[in-house]
């Protein structure tokens, strides 16, 4: 993420966070922290438990954001934003659990003529192969509830359709045909045909490593009285270490009502 | 090729109950940040580091990026890392605990480090590497905090080895490992038994002398690599003399170890100019130092006495005040004396007296104001850093006092106070280990520590990664004196100043002759007389030749066979 893009990224998620943006200038900027914000990011349980004993007037916190020090006027006071820093990672940890899940309608322009909106499934995961070392690969999966079609990337379809989270006037929606609950066995068994399709070589390798360590490790306590702990804990370790493991974690999803040439 | 998939299903749980309840539903704004954020942070692929993206304000240098790839790719997390003094192992280590905890396979972590070094640790952590590292300091810390750093004495004994014991670890990192050659101690035994997933073990010595050694931590990093304890004592014999005999064992130890050298950074280290200057003694000064040597003829006063007669000639040679402070103490500290003990030394405190300058400090002022720049000045004792922090003042010097005794944030501060408002910073001890001076070029040894080990870390304050100009010492010796003779010795026969002592452990590892730091120590810490010192610093001289003879030979045939 180059600065510029955390820069607008932090201005995206303070707009839509409803905080006002009160000094946008090159290189920072300072936002007024709404309360809910502040109770997420600021870290002062504290603070927020007294008021609300006492009844007291809220007054959540100003923050400075410097996201480029070089073009930054030299005055300024904040913290320095980058791609490692650790209010940045906060801040994306935050986007997420705030928008784990969602539900839009597209708000298409049929003037006046009944329009019907067609329900998507859609589920953004996060696919891990993990063994001593680890990859991603983001998957973006679209479900249609009538006819059960499903479509990749389609976050990315989305992209060119207008969303609104009011259903529009002269809009109806179709009840779906496949219930969310197997709509979700559906991705998740799509999800892993297309997994073992995969090259797992990388698993392979990993168990030939975890292997021959385990030799060397038992050549080790050859010697050694049965039952030695010592052995038993470095088992385990390497298990740990090399143990072939794919995790699908989520990051968001939810259901979208969509006109039937929308995607 | 079956692998098992984990499926979260939390997730899939809510989702339904929040359709059941018509919501609450997130902002679509931030639905697409969020996976605009998660595109940006997946991990593409098994290779690469992902770390130097993260730390902007960081240039790791190529050969420590090189070591944390080959840490990860090739030693799949485990390794022990040998570097030379000054190369930036922290870093090293830094960069592969970063890059696992961005790639989420390394979360709790223990860092094992000696105890005055646990803050440092962790405030370089938090600071170049924004990984939030927390120095022990209560017992919940071990259960709470993920990356926690401890002295190893500190962890290993009770309440803290049970708690420790009992959690999951997934990094360990131990510096000055070599501190855990030999598997019958207790720190030993407890390191072995610690769950080891991914293990970075420290240390600047190369496990360079016994055979016996190298075994002990390997097999503490990666038990079997070298075999079981009797198949390896079979085929290398226990006291064989190094690892550099058996080309066979020395490939199967560099699977699991990297040593960077200077020579091999390819980062072109600035020089080092050595200057001794002499400096004559004032009529009393002189007169103060021939008393004191005289009373080695008076032999039962030395024996009764705990303080050495050297150690008052060397304290002449620094200033009067610690001379005056050790006799004062000499006086405190007997019991009962005798008359004859009380005048010698009242005789003693007379030439302290009658002593009104210091020949050496008008040469330090002198070599000041041409200097014209930031100097270093490194005196052993305590009175005469006093002494040349008032004597600096009333010639209008501005200097600040720095002792290894100082807490971190104090050194810290005197650090600031002397890159940024004065021109002299006086130290006591260059064991003040992780302060940082390269801002700084010259370097006033104004008298010579005990330990000349201590020579090599002085000047490695200044002497390290970030120095740009050439490195300028002043060596200041008395004529005539205990003190010039130590210097010659140490300047002309081994050339200490200019080597760093690790290339001398090197040489000396082909005798299997111990590492030169206990030579020195035994040297010029346990010699009775001058006599003494100059015949065993000849021996050590000798050794090192026949080393380098030997050395030599070697490469001479390794290039003839070629």
């Amino acid at each position: 993420m180059q600065q510029l893009e955390i820069h607008n990224f932090l201005i995206r998620y303070f707009q839509a966070n409803e905080c006002q943006i009160t000094e946008n200038g090159p290189g920072y900027l300072t936002v007024q922290l709404s309360i809910e914000l502040d109770k997420e990011l600021m870290n002062r349980p504290f603070y927020w438990h007294y008021l609300e004993k006492t009844g007291g007037v809220a007054n959540p916190m100003k923050l400075t954001l410097i996201t480029n020090p070089q073009i930054a006027p030299e005055n300024i006071k904040g913290e320095i934003i980058h791609f490692g820093s650790p209010r940045l990672h906060q801040i994306f940890q935050s986007t997420k659990k705030l928008s784990s899940y969602i539900r839009l309608y597209e708000n298409h322009q049929n003037n006046q003529q009944q329009t019907p909106l067609l329900p998507w499934l859609c589920m953004n995961v996060k696919i891990s192969y993990q063994c001593d070392r680890k990859r991603d690969i983001f998957k973006s999966i679209g479900l249609q509830l009538i006819n059960g079609q499903m479509v990749e990337d389609f976050h990315d379809r989305l992209q060119n359709v207008k969303l609104t989270p009011k259903i529009p006037d002269y809009s109806f929606t179709l009840s779906p045909l496949v219930k969310p609950k197997s709509g979700l066995s559906r991705i998740e068994n799509y999800l892993k045909a297309v997994i073992a399709e995969d090259d797992h070589s990388w698993a392979e390798d990993a168990r030939q490593r975890w292997e021959k360590d385990l030799q060397l490790l038992h050549h080790f306590y050859e010697d050694a009285e049965e039952e030695n702990e010592s052995y038993e804990t470095e088992k385990r370790a390497l298990q740990e270490q090399y143990e072939p493991k794919i995790n699908i974690s989520f990051i968001n999803g939810g259901l979208f009502y969509l006109t039937d040439k929308a995607v | 090729m079956t692998v098992q998939i984990e499926f979260d299903s939390s997730w899939q749980d809510e989702f339904l109950h929040r359709i059941e309840n018509d919501g609450p539903w997130g902002n679509w704004e931030l639905f697409k940040q969020a996976v605009g954020v998660e595109k940006h942070l997946i991990i593409p692929d098994f290779e690469g580091l992902q770390a130097p993206s993260h730390l902007p304000n960081l240039t790791p240098l190529p050969h420590q990026l090189e070591t944390a790839k080959q840490v990860i790719e090739n030693m799949n997390g485990k390794a022990i890392l040998a570097d030379e003094v000054g190369l930036g192992k922290t870093i090293e280590a830094g960069l592969i605990l970063k890059e696992y905890m961005i790639r989420g396979l390394v979360k709790k972590v223990l860092i094992l480090v000696p105890a005055s070094l646990v803050t440092q640790w962790s405030y370089e952590l938090n600071s170049k590497f924004f990984i939030p590292a927390v120095s022990q300091r209560k017992s919940y810390v071990w259960e709470q905090c993920d990356v926690v750093v401890s002295s190893i004495d500190t962890a290993k004994r009770d309440p803290h080895r049970d708690i420790i014991y009992k959690q999951d670890y997934d990094l360990i990192i131990i510096d000055e490992a070599h501190k855990l050659k030999n598997n019958k101690t207790k720190n030993y035994e407890f390191v072995q038994s610690l769950k080891k997933k991914f293990c970075l073990l420290l240390t600047a010595t190369p496990i360079q002398n016994r055979i016996e050694e190298i075994f002990n931590l390997v097999s503490l990093l990666k038990p079997g690599h070298l075999g079981s304890e009797t198949a390896f004592y079979e085929k290398y014999k226990r006291d064989a003399r190094s690892l550099n005999d058996n080309e066979h064992l020395k490939e199967l130890v560099n699977k699991v170890m990297i040593r960077n050298r200077r020579a091999d950074t390819g980062i072109e280290w600035t020089k080092r100019h050595v200057e001794t200057i002499p400096i004559a003694f004032s009529p009393q000064e002189k007169e103060l130092y021939e008393a004191i040597t005289e009373l080695k003829s008076e032999g039962d006063w030395v024996q009764t006495s705990a303080f050495s007669v050297m150690t008052l000639q060397r304290e002449a040679c620094s200033s009067r005040e610690s001379v005056f402070y050790t006799l004062k103490n000499m006086l405190q500290k007997k019991e009962n004396p005798t008359k004859a003990f009380e005048d010698q030394i009242q005789y003693l405190i007379s030439k302290v007296e009658a002593v009104t300058t210091n020949s050496k400090a008008e040469k330090a002022l002198e070599l000041i104001q041409k200097i014209d720049d930031k100097v270093i000045i490194f005196t052993e004792y305590r009175a005469t850093q006093m002494y040349l922090q008032w004597y600096l003042k009333q010639n209008g010097i501005s200097s600040v006092p720095f002792r290894g005794g100082f807490k971190r944030g104090k050194k810290d501060w005197m650090r600031e106070l002397f890159q940024k408002h004065a021109q002299v910073l006086i130290a006591t001890e260059a064991g003040g280990e992780g302060i940082n001076l390269q801002f700084c070029n010259h370097i006033i040894n104004f008298d010579l520590p005990w330990n000349p080990m201590r020579l090599e870390q002085r000047i490695g304050r200044i002497h390290r990664l970030g120095q740009e100009k050439d490195v300028m010492i002043y060596n200041f010796a008395i004529q005539n004196t205990v003190e010039e003779h130590i210097l010659k010795l140490l300047y002309e026969k081994i050339e200490l100043f200019e080597k760093v002592i690790g290339d001398l452990d090197d040489i000396l590892t082909k005798l299997d002759f111990g590492s030169i730091e206990d030579h020195l120590i035994d040297i010029f810490g346990q010699s009775c007389s001058e006599g003494e010192m100059r015949i065993k610093m000849e021996n050590l001289t000798s050794m090192i030749d026949l080393a380098k003879d030997m050395q030599k030979e070697d490469s001479h045939a390794a290039a003839g066979n070629s």
